[in-house]
């Protein structure tokens, strides 16, 4: 460890490349007009209140079932882990769309069931959406954290007489509190830059209101909206930068086995968020299916959805290496890092436009696959770089000295040493990626190659000519493939668990 | 299948194209052209497709595509401001990419002429159109009305004024889509037409009783479920629930000579000179086309002598406004006056 860090120059470019959508979005909002008004303030209100509350949400769903997957002993461990962590398989939109079609009077529950169920919609019903839909980050990150905990510490607190329920509370929970905020960060920018959810339910949020403006011809004035959300988002990020936790040794798994009925019943209180998520979404996509059937879809769409989405995991995976590297070294990584995060709370309308304005002025990466792949690298490389550094910096930095005094060069002692350790956070990173990739929506259709259809941007072209029976197939397809994704990233995340310690009782 | 139908419509015009003068006129009622008697188009063609609302446009691309082999067409979609967004930055780099842009709203269409993107369309094409729907710049491929949907159950006909003015004045509870493009251009008409004091208290009476949609769609799905009395709507949403669900406690209602029902249009921009794009939206404006957008979208033809989708008041009992439609892309103040009065 030298004065200036390997990773530094390689984390300042990408940095600046992650600025660059920002650069243009200042000037664009050069000719603008207003600041500020007061209308600005309700939807400020609106859009602070909706990120808190999936906050809350996220956390309170997220944590109890990291502890869930991460330690506690259960038949079918892996499926139940695929199950919880699916959300991240649908858009948010398709669940508020769902769950706005299902509740209320005169909804599909009442169409089949024949009982009136109160609506959806509003602040409530978006915070509930969000939450569903955002959790799993927090359970992922929290996870991962929880599994590279030493188990010695419980046994300890349990051995001077601790409870379980407080040893986890006072001697675990403390210790995951930054991988907790990782979650909660991403769920935030989530809930900040997601257009669709708040559109459905009705809710006056910034990406609202960025949308109308962009809609009216009033670019500047959308421009400048984003420039104020990124307010929020630095904000978001100074807070979570605060937050920090001790990093410590790896050692043994925490494992823990409860009696069946105790195992059933917290299964049983997981399945209200199963239902509502995943069941509620697929149910009303196969009532669709039955009823109006299926017409003009085409394979090819799954296949350029899933080819972008794989091109932006690996690329992101690339790109979040000396990122996160460059984050753990210094104060001034550190910054980098943030700084990468804005892409994710900068809403992908506004992300599209910006990049149509510097892909003009490289007209050979204009509407290519290119600068399609950028832009979901620029919007979730956060995601990459959250998981690739949370592994990373549970590294014992030891093990690295003793390579190197073993005589291996820091190339070595990289690519032998800490390339494997970290291997679990790059593929959860890029499944994460792929996932968000394969959902994303208005920067796939301003940017792809002209005619280049995804799964996402068919079903909303159903949607907008009103067929929802034909959103179905790649709605579910949508779901199967991302699933697919997911199992991946869950595999993988074992195989790496393999290498990392000894311990493979899970 | 309905696809098929158009499908055959269009190889049937080629049949009837070998009748007698006399019975093809009869089908085809004097002027309005069939797909028969164009050029084949044939070459590379990029269509910028805008929209913010459905539409069976792509049955009508897919029909044209297979009536001509040598036409490569590509197809970008988004909506219809983000594409106007994209042409404008396009023009202004020197990079050229679409030759033609068909858009949902004729805010966006004002947007691309006024930046100076369109291409002049030959006077021939034009006099297709009805009167008042005649550009030069651009031309109109279909119509919608401003309507107002009602249920059924819960109002009466004759309590819904036949003036728009008059519904802020009424305690009817009404369902809206403030933030909605079609809803934002109907305000924008109301301005024009009425001026800004007489909006600004007419949003306020509305906001009054008024429930908020995301979209239009939503609007009238609301009204049928008589979450609300009455509506404002484009008209080919109650028309398309409705033919889906014939029970549905949904029926139309117009207004007279103002705002309320104004006609406004789908249309297409020549981006690129030569004769490919301008054969192209002939195609559009062919009697096979544009009677099929009416009678599966419902979208009103508005090319001259082609019949009304059903369920709809013929274009000759409505009154619409007289005015250039490419005056609703004045978008900024509307908004300044929605956001003043908070309703959007």
């Amino acid at each position: 460890m030298t004065h200036w860090p390997k990773s530094y120059p390689l984390a300042f470019v990408i940095a600046l490349l992650a600025l660059l959508p920002v650069g243009v979005l200042f000037a664009l909002a050069q000719d603008s007009a207003q600041l500020f008004d007061t209308h600005n303030l309700r939807v400020l209100g609106n859009t602070v209140s909706l990120m808190a509350l999936t906050i809350v949400g996220a956390v309170i769903i997220g944590v109890p079932l990291a502890f869930f997957t991460a330690y506690v002993q259960l038949p079918f461990k892996r499926f139940w882990l695929i199950v919880l962590a699916a959300p991240l398989a649908l858009p948010s939109y398709i669940g508020a769309f769902a769950m706005y079609f299902s509740f209320g009077r005169g909804g599909e529950i009442e169409n089949v069931l024949g009982i009136t169920t109160p609506p959806i919609s509003g602040l409530w019903g978006s915070a509930l959406v969000m939450s569903l839909y955002t959790y799993p980050f927090v359970m992922m990150t929290t996870r991962a954290s929880l599994l590279s905990l030493d188990a010695s510490l419980v046994n300890a607190a349990r051995t001077l007489g601790l409870s379980l329920a407080a040893s986890l509370w006072r001697v675990v929970l403390p210790r995951v509190v930054n991988s907790v905020a990782a979650g909660a960060l991403l769920a935030a920018l989530y809930a900040l830059s997601d257009f669709g959810t708040p559109a459905i339910m009705g809710l006056d949020t910034f990406t609202r209101v960025i949308f109308v403006e962009y809609n009216a011809f009033g670019l500047s004035q959308a421009a400048m909206l984003s420039l104020q959300l990124m307010v929020i988002v630095a904000l978001i990020l100074f807070v979570e930068s605060r937050i920090g936790g001790a990093s410590e040794r790896p050692g043994k798994h925490l494992s823990l086995f409860p009696a069946a009925w105790q195992r059933n019943l917290m299964l049983l209180s997981a399945m209200p968020i199963v239902f509502m998520a995943i069941i509620l979404p697929l149910g009303i996509f196969t009532l669709w299916l039955v009823r109006e059937g299926t017409g003009g879809f085409e394979l090819s769409y799954a296949w350029n959805s899933a080819h972008a989405s794989f091109l932006a995991a690996i690329v992101a995976v690339l790109l979040a290496i000396p990122v996160a590297h460059a984050a753990i070294a210094g104060k001034a990584g550190r910054f980098m890092e943030r700084i990468t995060y804005f892409g994710f709370g900068v809403p992908g309308i506004v992300m599209g436009t910006a990049l149509v304005y510097v892909g003009l002025q490289l007209p050979v990466l204009y509407q290519t696959l290119g600068l399609l792949v950028m832009a979901y690298v620029l919007r979730f490389l956060p995601l990459a770089v959250g998981s690739v550094r949370a592994t990373a910096e549970n590294i014992d930095s030891g093990l690295v000295k003793a390579a190197r005094v073993l005589g291996a060069s820091p190339r070595e002692a990289f690519v032998r040493i800490t390339l494997p350790l970290t291997l679990r956070g790059m593929i959860a990173g890029a499944a994460l990626v792929f996932l968000e990739a394969m959902r994303e929506l208005p920067a796939t259709l301003m940017l792809g190659p002209t005619g280049f259809e995804t799964l996402a941007t068919y079903m909303w072209r159903v949607y907008e000519a009103g067929y929802f029976g034909r959103a179905a197939v790649p709605g579910l397809l949508l779901v199967l493939l991302s699933g697919l994704g997911l199992v991946l990233m869950l595999s993988g995340e074992r195989k790496a668990q393999f290498t990392v310690t000894e311990d493979d009782r899970s | 299948m309905q696809r098929r139908t158009f499908l055959q419509g269009l190889a049937a015009a080629g049949v009837l194209g070998s009748m007698p003068f006399g019975f093809a006129n009869a089908i085809t009622q004097a002027s309005s052209v069939s797909v028969d008697s164009l050029p084949k188009l044939e070459g590379d063609l990029t269509l910028y497709l805008g929209r913010g609302e459905g539409g069976l446009y792509e049955n009508v691309l897919e029909a044209i595509k297979k009536r001509n082999p040598k036409l490569n067409l590509k197809i970008r979609r988004g909506g219809s401001a983000a594409l106007a967004n994209t042409i404008v930055a396009e023009t202004r780099a020197g990079v050229k990419r679409a030759d033609l842009f068909w858009a949902v709203d004729t805010g966006s269409i004002g947007v691309v002429t006024d930046a100076g993107a369109a291409k002049s369309l030959p006077v021939d094409l034009t006099a297709q159109l009805k009167d008042g729907f005649q550009y030069s710049s651009w031309s109109p491929v279909t119509g919608r009305v401003r309507t107002l949907p009602y249920n059924t159950q819960r109002v009466s006909p004759d309590q819904i004024p036949d003036s728009i003015m008059a519904l802020a004045d009424t305690d009817l509870a009404i369902g809206w889509a403030p933030a909605y493009a079609s809803f934002q251009s109907f305000v924008t008409a109301m301005r024009i037409l009425e001026g800004e004091k007489a909006t600004e208290n007419w949003l306020k009476g509305i906001n009054k009783n008024a429930k908020k949609y995301a979209g239009e769609l939503g609007v009238v799905m609301g009204v049928e479920r008589g979450e609300v009395d009455i509506g404002f709507a484009n008209h080919y949403y109650t028309l398309r629930l409705k033919s889906g669900k014939p029970d549905a406690n949904v029926d139309l209602a117009y207004t007279k000579n103002d705002a309320g029902c104004l006609v406004n249009a789908s249309g297409i921009v020549a981006l690129s000179d030569g004769d490919l794009p301008v054969n192209f939206i002939r195609y559009l404006l062919t009697q096979e086309v544009q009677s099929y957008l009416a009678s599966e979208a419902y979208e009103i033809p508005l090319v001259q002598n082609v019949a009304q989708p059903q369920g709809l008041a013929s274009l000759d009992t409505l009154s619409p406004p007289q005015m250039d439609l490419r005056k609703l892309a004045d978008l900024r103040p509307t908004l300044n006056l929605m956001r003043k009065v908070g309703v959007l």
